[in-house]
């Protein structure tokens, strides 16, 4: 089986967000939202003696997956290629998996109002054609490929030359999104955007086991509408997964 | 790979393309049809070319049930090969905007009151055609002034020469480009034109003077700059902010305004005394190497030092980091680059630079153009124009481009009716007041006109003050006039077809040329019906088939970009005047100019102020993209950045509203503070583009702050007539109330 991965090399990134639009049009993302974002480090340093970076940052198709976790109703999963997808149909668009994601990779659709995010583009995927953003990468500098190939890019950028997942000794959910490039401009972007622990519910032991398939019952019975309630209520009891 | 793109085999007739209509249709399969949209939807493919900005690239429009669903990279076109920026992937949110001008208007109020009444084409053209038959009955036809820009310029650029008008004149000249395309036609005989043919893919060396690559985005130079970069290319960047390019620079040069030419001379004095100049090109192309040495002896880096505000030794190092990559080194000429109204002499000094290196010419340097054949149409002669331009061009400013014009030249001819009144202006594919400085005198000027005519896409600020306004078809929407580019490795053609019908009334820019053209009489000058027939005519000579033009978007001929491909050839590679690289321009000597480019002291900011100095954002082009619904919510207004230093005398935190207020009293628009490191002291920063006031356009209105409205004062380059802009300054004034 496949496991792909993205990589995004930081030395030739220019941040000219042209991967942003071209998944906002590929996938109908309202303006204002974002599957693929692009965000700047502020500048460091005191003048003339600066540095700054970018971060390119999407769905990781986590292989520990948090917001797979978080979510009540089922709809978020993991295919056996690692690609986290969201069955739409499934989706309450409760958000727990936004409180889930380390890396603030989802959002509601404001018109659908159900979660969306990247999927490395599996529809294009499965028609042969990469990944929207890759495509369109004014500076290909975004790389995409299955990793139990040794032949393929992000092979060679993974293990050869050391491209890393935007990790900490606190958040290790084992993202296949790398970013490549000097090591110092990573440092930056690392500063500048951690990963965050992921916010689950406070009774987060325990709801997967018992809340879930509550939930699942109540989709099933159409009874979204409470589900959701019920979940939002539960929501604002929230702590952070390892605090 | 996603190049399995189904070709669309045209099987329409030639008319169909020119009613601007998306001929047949192919199935779907599920090799090409897009995800996300309906399975129902017949999905084609349509090659066509961007004009989100005026790079040109390919661009596949992928059309459903005649409404275009998604543009993406033509993988065919030689220049782009399927990448788009940003822009270029926002592209239907242009085409889609509601706030699109749908018919044509006829002024009812006052001028600038924004008050129209609808009427029909017929009506339209009709008004405009009598209203033109007046004016060159009363004042002459030359008393009418065409500010065109774009593909579908030269269809009015015709119109205006056929209807006997010298007086055309393109912000892209005087605005833009014209001082390098000068500075450096004056040193090798050709101008750079667009793109500019730089081989940077190959270079070891990329020198940016106020190039922010990065932020301003054209696609294949882009993937080439990075490419470079990944290739371990070093950059040397020279620039008072700290850029998207000085941040991948090795060296990080924050100059002090208006002093390049200080540097660029101390860089010659190193790679002079130290030869590390390319000797042997010198002495096999060039002329006024003597000349040159003695000239810049006295300019050494302590001297420059002194002036530029930047380390000696950081002058001499990155000089001789020049010296050992040439002649694989790009000095990038820049394109916007009218600045300080030394600008000529400053691409002078950029051009005799790269001369030095060896790099024009050479692998890694710039290479050269390959020119392709072009058919043209068996006109009748244009009539004499009764008097020369108004403008200047040719005569005032002795280098101009007497082709592409002085734009402010005539905005001045405008307001002071000399040499002779300008009655009437036609403004196609630009918005003169945001691409002209000094607004405020173009205001002047368009009131002392009889007939203010704009052809436009969006209610921008300008159509308030027309009489007549004409609402053209998107890029989308429309045929253009093919694109023939020569100054790429591979030279190529490449055509903008209609991906889909004109939305509302609006008519692409042919059609209307021709139309007006047909009012006035002027009927010889457009010998064709349909766009494919004068597409067929102008590719006639070029060995291609007008189909496979039609499937592809391009078709790219052999390049020969080097000197060494050229060995054979009899003729100059370097057409001046003397066959030779011209380091000392005995041109410029006999028009009383500095034959070697000198630097002269520029004024500092008076105190309390900041020198204005503005740049692009990587998701908008000119003025023209803010109000697109995607690229505005990436980037809805621009920011003020203030240096920490600045900012905290002045007491300002990070988005904090201001105001910027010039050294004549012109205020901007509330804008928000940006507090960084990454901007020199002595200057402030915009992004072009903002603070516009149509209240037309819904989501840019007064959003942000313009810098083209801070421009009260420009300094003209005294040889081509361009408007150096960084020359206002202005204070900080906190916004202490709301908008
Ligand atoms: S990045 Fe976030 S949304 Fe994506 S798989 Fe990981 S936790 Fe889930
Ligand atoms: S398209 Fe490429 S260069 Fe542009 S921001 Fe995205 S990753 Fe960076
Ligand atoms: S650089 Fe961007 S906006 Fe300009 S033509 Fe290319 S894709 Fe279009």
């Amino acid at each position: 089986m496949a496991r792909y991965a993205m990589v995004t090399d930081l030395t030739k990134c220019v941040a000219c967000q042209a991967c942003t639009v071209a998944c906002n049009a590929e996938w109908g993302v309202p303006a204002g939202y974002a599957r693929t974002r692009v965000r700047s480090t502020p500048i460091s340093g005191t003048f003339p003696h600066l540095a700054s970076g970018v971060y390119v940052a999407q769905c990781n198709q986590c292989d520990r997956p948090p917001c797979v976790e978080a979510c009540p109703s089922g709809a978020t999963s993991q295919g056996a290629n690692g690609i986290v997808e969201v069955d739409k149909s499934l989706c309450i668009g409760c958000g727990f998996c936004l409180d889930a994601c380390p890396y603030d990779a989802r959002y509601i659709n404001p018109v659908t109002k159900k979660v969306d995010k990247c999927d490395f583009c599996l529809a294009r995927l499965e028609r042969g054609a990469e990944p929207a953003c890759v495509t369109t990468c004014t500076a290909h500098a975004k790389y995409f490929g299955d990793l139990e190939d040794r032949h393929s890019d992000v092979f060679k950028m993974v293990y050869a030359m050391g491209a890393r997942r935007m990790e900490t000794s606190r958040v290790r959910v084992g993202p296949n999104v790398y970013y490549a490039g000097e090591q110092a401009r990573a440092d930056l972007v690392m500063a500048a955007f951690p990963p965050r622990p992921p916010r689950l519910l406070a009774a987060g032991e325990a709801w997967s086991r018992v809340l879930k398939p509550l939930v699942l019952a109540a989709v099933g019975a159409t009874f979204v509408g409470q589900a959701v309630a019920f979940f939002n209520q539960l929501r604002n009891g929230e702590k952070d997964f390892e605090d | 790979m996603d190049n399995t793109v189904s070709r669309r085999r045209f099987l329409g007739t030639i008319a169909a393309v020119g009613a601007g209509t998306a001929a047949t249709s192919t199935a779907v399969n599920a090799e090409n049809h897009p995800p996300g949209w309906s399975g129902t939807q017949r999905v084609e493919k349509i090659a066509t070319t961007c004009e989100m900005c005026f790079w040109r690239c390919g661009v596949l429009a992928n059309v459903a049930d005649g409404k275009v669903v998604r543009l993406e990279g033509n993988p065919d076109h030689p220049l782009t090969k399927g990448r788009l920026c940003a822009r270029g992937n926002a592209g239907t949110s242009l085409l889609y905007d509601p706030d699109r001008l749908k018919f044509p208007l006829l002024r009812t109020g006052k001028r600038g009151e924004g008050q129209f009444r609808r009427i029909s084409w017929n009506e339209a053209l009709d008004f405009l055609a009598s209203r033109l038959k007046a004016i060159a009955v009363e004042h002459g036809p030359e008393s009418v002034a065409l500010f065109p820009h774009g593909l579908s310029a030269r269809f009015f650029s015709t119109l205006m020469k056929a209807y006997g008008t010298p007086n055309s004149a393109e912000p892209s000249f005087a605005q833009c480009r014209g001082p390098r395309e000068v500075g450096y036609t004056l040193t090798f005989g050709r101008e750079l034109g667009s793109p500019e043919p730089l081989d940077l893919e190959e270079s070891r060396l990329i020198v940016l003077i106020g190039s922010h690559l990065g932020e301003n985005v054209f696609t294949s130079q882009i993937t080439a700059f990075a490419t470079a970069l990944s290739r371990g290319a070093k950059v040397i960047a020279v620039d008072p902010r700290f850029s998207t390019a000085a941040s991948k620079a090795d060296w990080w040069l924050p100059i002090r305004p208006g002093t390049d030419i200080a540097l660029l001379l101390a860089w010659m004095n190193v790679l002079i005394a130290e030869g590390l100049h390319d000797q042997e090109y010198i002495t096999r192309y060039a002329q006024g190497f003597n000349e040159l040495a003695t000239h810049v002896r006295e300019f050494t880096p302590e001297w420059a030092a002194a002036i530029t505000q930047l380390p000696a030794a950081q002058i001499r190092d990155t000089a001789r980091a020049m010296g050992a990559a040439k002649p694989a080194v790009v000095v990038h000429p820049g394109r916007h680059v009218t600045w300080y109204g030394d600008d000529t002499q400053r691409a002078r000094a950029m051009a005799i630079l790269t001369a030095l290196l060896g790099s024009w010419g050479r692998k890694g340097g710039i290479f050269l153009p390959t020119p392709i054949p072009k058919g043209a149409f068996d006109l009748p002669p244009f009539p004499d124009p009764p008097r020369g331009r108004a403008d200047g061009a040719g005569t005032r400013y002795p280098l101009a481009s007497e082709e592409l014009g002085v734009t402010n030249g005539l905005v001045d001819a405008t307001v002071t009716g000399k040499p002779y009144p300008i009655k009437a202006w036609i403004v196609y594919g630009q918005n003169v007041l945001e691409s002209i400085p000094e607004p405020q005198k173009t205001l002047k000027a368009i009131d002392a006109l009889d007939l203010m005519v704009v052809v436009d896409v969006l209610p921008v600020e300008q159509i308030n003050y027309a009489d007549l306004v004409l609402p053209e078809a998107t890029y989308l929407e429309r045929y253009d006039s093919p694109s023939i580019v020569t100054t790429a490795r591979q030279p190529f053609v490449s055509v903008r077809f209609p991906a889909c019908d004109p939305l509302y009334e609006s008519k692409p820019g042919w059609w209307i040329a021709k139309e007006t053209a047909k009012r006035l009489g002027l009927d010889a000058w457009f010998p064709w019906n349909t766009p494919d027939e004068h597409l067929a005519t102008i590719i006639a000579p070029m060995d291609i088939n007008g189909e496979e033009l039609r499937a592809r978007g391009a078709v790219a001929f052999p390049g020969r970009p080097y000197l060494d491909d050229r060995a054979a050839d009899s003729e100059s590679p370097f057409p001046t005047g003397s066959g030779k690289i011209e380091l000392f321009s005995r041109e410029l000597e006999n028009l009383g100019a500095d034959p070697l480019p000198r630097y002269t002291p520029v004024e500092d900011p008076p105190a309390g102020y900041l020198r204005l100095i503005y740049g692009r954002a990587p998701v908008h082009s000119f003025a023209r993209t803010q109000n697109n619904e995607v690229l505005n919510a990436l980037m809805a207004e621009n920011e003020a950045w203030l240096s920490t230093r600045s900012a905290t005398d002045l007491g300002l935190r990070e988005g904090d509203r201001v105001v910027l207020e010039n050294t004549d009293g012109v205020r901007s628009l509330p804008v928000r503070v940006k507090v960084t490191e990454g901007i020199r002291q002595d200057c402030a920063y915009l992004v072009h583009g903002f603070g516009q006031r149509s209240k037309g356009l819904h989501r840019a209105f007064k959003r942000g702050a313009s810098d083209t409205g801070l421009m009260t004062r420009v300094k003209v380059d005294p040889l081509m007539g361009g408007t150096g802009m960084r020359v206002n300054f202005v204070r900080v004034v906190k916004q202490t109330t709301g908008i």
